[in-house]
């Protein structure tokens, strides 16, 4: 099968390694990504690392083109900064750099998605007495509203995938089609949900989101399983593409060598 | 100034108090001995909020939030935040949320003396609509000029006092941070006082060698508090990394009320003073913590 080296898939990997491989993939060459805590962060260094070495990472607290050398811990990671072109503050990155469009993508992550893409990460349950209180937009609902489009990174199950979120923290395309334009949005909304079970993209009339591919392993029924609505499948269900031997080296040994994010 | 001095001088009970550093170069020594002189019924101000928020909320001294963002980043949720919300313990706290760019524009609109400002995000979220103690909380607005463009208004964030902890200042107050600025110089200039800890007080000519790094004149400064170590267990860049065990235990161990009141015991209320917290901390830990060199490049401010 793997006649090619280091382009050919492997079998051993964990989710997570995954779930930031196809993050990576998702940069195109050249664009300015909005990159947030976590796997987000993995995605984002690997795809400079191999097919969009031309791409831009920008990072809220304020830094622009970040070449980091060790793992960043968190947006506000001071590793970010030598090597980085630009140096300023949120006002910068938000209100210069982003507002007026010219940041192509921005990484999310979730505690609740809907079936239009709308996120939350304010609070489980009544948002005056919620069960569980969670930390809030923090950028998320900036990236969402001012990105030409963003991607979702989140774990999956059927309390997660709601058919209405409990609190719109960020929008995704709000009731449906139209909604962003209605509500004022200038432009943008989501294009991708990755999670551990699939990648999930929506349909560009109805704004639904519709199954893209199954991780290899997982079943069809699992997905249904983990989604609290009727998910709309696509007529021939495709497998996500395994990660290959190049992607996993360079994760591995380049974005995450302690397995912070990724698991040791 | 000693630091409990300038806690007990400009931090009076129920004012508006505003943190700083979004991930790093968060105001942690201030944040203890707000602690330790039991502060009652602040309205906490910023927009990412980190253990500074947590732990004013596990000791009770915070009556309200204005803020974007509670969590203890990569080590997880806020214990102390869920604590208060989800059940009132020690006591309940009124929270009124924007986004993290929404909050920066309220403090800018508050620095320059402006009543509101507008932005493009927050339409259609809830984050518009759910409303906790302020209306309104944000208008929206078609633009009167006529391009077709909406926005929304979010209300100026008036700020009592500043807090801000840098890297340095000279002896008239002029304070210098590098590295990420996040909302720092919006937000500290929002301030009708600040207060600032530093880890290094300098000889006046080394920042007149190189004003483009001042962030705050000396005369918008009310205190100067020389804190070493001063926002620890954070990062400080040029001075020191961030110390992570530290910052997981603190997650760990704030996971129960009993838990966090233990670590608050021993880290907060039985030291004195910073320097204790350094002393309690011991040099070997700090000295592993403390920056390698990786000087700036060299410009000619010469004409």
């Amino acid at each position: 099968m793997d006649t090619e080296p280091g382009t050919g898939p492997v079998r051993d990997y964990r989710r997570t390694e995954l779930m930031a491989i196809c993050a990576a993939r998702e940069v195109r060459d050249g664009e300015v990504a909005f990159i947030g805590t976590g796997l987000p962060m993995l995605g984002g260094m690997l795809a400079k690392h191999l097919h969009a070495p031309h791409s831009i990472l920008v990072f809220e607290s304020g830094v622009v083109d970040a070449r980091p050398t060790r793992t960043p811990l968190s947006i506000g990671d001071a590793c970010l900064v030598p090597g980085s072109a630009m140096l300023a503050g949120l006002v910068e990155v938000f209100g210069l750099l982003m507002q007026p469009g010219y940041v192509d993508v921005g990484f999310l992550g979730a505690a609740q998605i809907d079936r239009f893409g709308n996120l939350n990460t304010t609070a489980i349950g009544a948002y005056g007495s919620p069960k569980v209180r969670l930390p809030g937009s923090g950028g998320g609902n900036d990236i969402g509203s001012l990105a030409k489009r963003f991607i979702v990174m989140m774990k999956q199950d059927v309390r997660k995938f709601v058919p209405r979120v409990d609190y719109v923290t960020t929008p995704g395309y709000l009731d449906g089609p139209g909604g962003r334009e209605r509500a004022g949005l200038p432009r943008g909304g989501p294009a991708a949900v990755i999670t551990d079970l699939g990648i999930y993209r929506f349909d560009e009339d109805t704004k639904e989101m519709v199954l893209a591919s199954v991780h290899p392993g997982v079943r069809v029924e699992d997905i249904k399983e983990n989604v609290a609505w009727e998910i709309r499948l696509p007529e021939r269900v495709r497998a996500t593409k395994a990660p290959t031997k190049r992607e996993l080296r360079v994760l591995r040994t380049k974005c995450d060598p302690q397995g912070i994010f990724l698991g040791a | 100034m000693p630091l409990a001095e300038a806690v007990r001088k400009f931090i009076p009970d129920g004012c508006r108090l505003r943190s700083s550093g979004i991930g790093l170069r968060k105001p942690l020594a201030f944040v203890y001995e707000i602690m330790r002189q039991r502060k009652r019924d602040l309205t906490f101000l910023q927009s990412g909020m980190t253990e500074d928020a947590d732990l004013l909320l596990g000791a009770g001294c915070l009556d309200r939030i204005e803020g974007s963002y509670l969590g203890l980043e990569a080590f997880g949720l806020a214990h102390c935040y869920r604590r208060a919300v989800e059940r009132g313990v020690p006591r309940s706290v009124l929270v009124e949320e924007y986004s993290n760019f929404g909050m920066t524009m309220r403090f800018m609109a508050s620095a320059m003396g402006l009543p509101f400002m507008p932005i493009r995000s927050h339409l259609g979220s809830d984050l518009l609509r759910v409303e906790s103690f302020r209306h309104p909380k944000a208008v929206v607005l078609d633009d009167p000029f006529g391009s077709g463009d909406r926005v929304a208004l979010l209300p100026a964030c008036p700020v009592d006092v500043s807090m801000l902890h840098a890297q340095r200042c000279d002896e008239d107050g002029n304070v210098q941070i590098w590295g990420q600025l996040g909302d720092d110089v919006w937000g500290t200039l929002a301030g009708r006082r600040i207060v600032v800890s530093v880890e290094e007080v300098v000889p006046s000519k080394v920042v007149r060698r190189d004003p483009n790094r001042t962030v705050v004149p000396g005369f918008r400064v009310d205190a100067i508090v020389h804190a070493p170590f001063g926002s620890h267990p954070y990062q400080v860049q040029g001075y020191y990394d961030a110390d992570v065990p530290f910052r997981r235990e603190y997650a760990e161990r704030s996971a129960t009320a009993d838990g966090w009141q233990a670590w608050a015991d021993a880290w907060v209320y039985g030291v004195e003073d910073h320097a204790g917290y350094r002393t309690k901390l011991g040099s070997e830990r700090l000295e592993r913590l403390r920056a390698k060199r990786l000087p700036s490049g060299r410009v000619n401010y010469g004409y």
